[in-house]
């Protein structure tokens, strides 16, 4: 089940002052999909890594019961590793390993009693999303562009977090692949009731969502349920 | 616990210090790595940048290799330098330069040195402790050899003997050293002198004939012509050193009267007390100058060994210095991978395993190009001993010892520790910038 999230009072500036983002207040309630949509450097990855407890900024942002802001960086860090997966735009993956391994990366860094756990469900992530079998073993050099972000998505999602964040997770991918992965992720995330929030600029993308904010030099200047 | 170590065999001593000096790197390896399996992230980015990792570990072995190998080299050239003079309990010569002498008498490196004359030579020759009393002959050469006069008995006892062929019975044969390219049979006549300066028709219709050849004593001496010492004085117009009535003789006795002089006299004795007597009755002011030659060999290490010191910490320097260059490449090639290291943060990643994954990665470098270096140095110490023998004829080997591998140990010690400054540099790279990079 997802986690609902609360801003209030959020600012994000940059090293020298600038105000980069402001959100006076926000919620989102547990499960849904958001899209955030603007042009370059609007904010909205600002946004998306602040939420992800990346970024330094002032204000609250609270998922579930969790002050993130309240948190130093080793509380974080643990939050993130249990209740944030990340996909980001070109897959971040580590090519010299593969499919499976790439997948279940987040077990290397897990308790020893946790890591076959979360090794099985990457596995399951990784079948379920038409991955299995010996696609797992292969390299992810040797995997198209969907297949890869497929594999960031089974890796995000392979510690069961409760939210989901996408950093213009189609970009990169062709107009098929990127439906397919769409379809995947919505299916996935609406299964398991993880709330997804995902900064991209493709409509197709966007549509798919419960509702879309609209950033504009770092504020959310529109906030709208998508049009389905 | 003082006595209990100094009880403990040399060996065990070796490996427990080794181990102390490795101490330090396990006590890390287990800090950082504990609960934590970063090899195959640390597999994906080594192989990912091979080809820098690659001419790190080879920096770090060639530096680690010509460090153990010199230091080996000196042992061995020293144990080599020993070994020649293994021959020579005492050397008898007039007063002067023991190292002179010795340079002379066991390296074969003479230059003017005043004469011994007959009766004091027969005074040494004649003493009831001497077994063998050789006096040296130099000056004469033929080719790159050095044409040495001295009697049968000290051929005999250099070569343990060992003579392929016989001994020489008459003034105008010679038996050649082991590496002297000249076989049983072979003629030649020796030049005044050595080198460019050689004089060749000094001594024409002087012909000797090898009619043996000493087996190899690994020693300058293997690269000598040993002729009859009357052989020498002959040629050079001294006479034979014998009385009229025996001047066909070859060997001791001498004849005091005739005896034409001898720089050094070669001087055993079956019983080592009475070496020590024997230096004392012929360590005479201003007649005669008795010493050993591993004794001088000593305060020569003496010297050499402060020198080794020196350059055993200049090689420790140096190699930290190496080390710090290659934490240098090691903290610059870690900005290649920033952006896997972000990830690896935004995931969620602890910072301590984060961390361990740098550190691991400059630790594999930096052990292979120690392990590496270690063969390295065993390779560049057996090129040099070849080198040196071929130079010097001092059969020179220098297998690697213990004192190698505790610099080696230090050096993995001190360069892992040092290498956790990159891995923490690194935490403090901030996330955002690396994940958009």
């Amino acid at each position: 089940m997802g986690l609902p999230l609360t801003i209030s009072g959020l600012s994000v500036s940059s090293k020298r002052g600038r105000l980069l983002l402001s959100v006076p207040d926000l919620d989102m309630p547990a499960g849904s999909l958001v899209g955030i949509e603007g042009a370059s450097g609007a904010g909205k990855s600002t946004l998306l890594y602040a939420l992800a407890g990346l970024q330094e900024a002032k204000g609250s942002i609270r998922w579930g019961d969790q002050d993130l802001l309240a948190l130093n960086a080793g509380e974080r860090a643990r939050f993130r590793a249990n209740r944030i997966g990340m996909i980001f735009q070109d897959f971040l993956l580590f090519e010299e390993l593969d499919a499976g391994e790439n997948a279940a990366l987040t077990a290397l860094f897990r308790p020893r009693r946790e890591r076959a756990t979360l090794r099985a469900k990457a596995a399951e992530r990784l079948d379920f999303l038409g991955l299995g079998g010996e696609t797992r073993d292969r390299n992810v050099v040797s995997l198209s562009g969907g297949e890869r972000q497929r594999v960031a998505i089974a890796r995000a999602m392979a510690a069961e977090a409760p939210v989901l964040l996408a950093d213009e997770p189609t970009a990169s991918l062709d107009r098929a692949a990127a439906d397919r992965l769409i379809e995947d992720l919505v299916n996935l995330t609406r299964s398991s009731g993880t709330t997804l929030i995902a900064v991209s600029h493709d409509q197709t993308l966007i549509s798919r969502m419960d509702r879309v904010l609209t950033i504009r030099d770092g504020a959310i200047v529109a906030d709208r349920k998508a049009a389905r | 616990m003082i006595a209990l170590w100094e009880n403990l065999p040399a060996l065990t001593q070796d490996i427990l210090f080794t181990l102390l000096l490795l101490s330090p790197s396990f006590v890390v390896g287990v800090f950082v790595l504990h609960g934590y399996a970063p090899w195959p992230l640390v597999r994906a980015i080594l192989w990912r940048f091979r080809g820098s990792s690659t001419l790190f570990v080879l920096l770090i072995a060639i530096s680690v290799g010509m460090g153990i190998g010199l230091l080996a080299q000196e042992r061995g050239l020293r144990r080599g330098t020993a070994h020649a003079a293994d021959k020579f309990d005492l050397v008898v010569s007039a007063p002067g330069s023991e190292m002179t002498v010795m340079m002379a008498s066991v390296f074969l490196k003479p230059s003017d040195m005043p004469l011994l004359d007959g009766e004091t030579y027969n005074a040494i020759a004649n003493h009831e402790n001497v077994s063998i009393a050789a006096p040296l002959a130099f000056g004469d050469s033929y080719g790159t050899a050095s044409v040495i006069g001295t009697t049968a008995q000290f051929a005999r006892y250099l070569a343990d003997d060992h003579i392929e062929g016989r001994m020489w019975q008459s003034a105008n044969e010679a038996l050649a050293g082991a590496l002297v390219p000249l076989a049983v049979g072979d003629s030649f006549t020796p030049a005044h002198g050595h080198g460019d300066s050689a004089e060749e028709e000094a001594h024409e219709g002087a012909d000797l004939v090898v009619v043996g050849r000493l087996a190899p004593t690994g020693t300058p001496w293997d690269r000598a012509i040993l002729v009859p010492v009357e052989m020498v004085w002959t040629v050079h117009g001294l006479g034979t050193g014998h009385d009229p009535q025996h001047r066909d003789q070859i060997g001791p006795p001498f004849d005091p009267q005739t005896f034409p002089g001898t720089p050094a006299v070669v001087v055993r004795s079956e019983a080592l007390w009475a070496n020590y007597a024997l230096r004392s009755e012929f360590t005479r002011d201003r007649e005669t100058m008795a010493f050993f030659p591993g004794a001088v060999l000593a305060q020569l290490y003496q010297v050499l060994g402060d020198v080794r010191q020196v350059m055993s910490i200049m090689a420790v320097v140096t190699q930290v210095l190496v080390a710090a260059a290659v934490l240098l490449g090691l903290f610059i090639i870690s900005r290649l991978f920033h952006r896997q290291i972000a990830l690896l943060r935004a995931l969620g990643a602890p910072a301590r395993f984060v961390f361990s994954v740098v550190w691991s990665f400059g630790a594999t470098l930096l052990v292979a190009g120690s392990a590496l270096g270690l063969l390295v140095g065993f390779g560049s110490a057996a090129v040099l001993s070849k080198v040196v023998t071929a130079r010097t004829d001092i059969f020179v080997t220098a297998p690697l010892g213990m004192s190698e591998l505790h610099l080696l140990a230090g050096f993995v010690s001190i360069t892992l520790l040092l290498s956790l400054l990159p891995a923490a540099i690194v935490l403090r790279q901030p996330v955002v910038p690396g994940l958009r990079a």
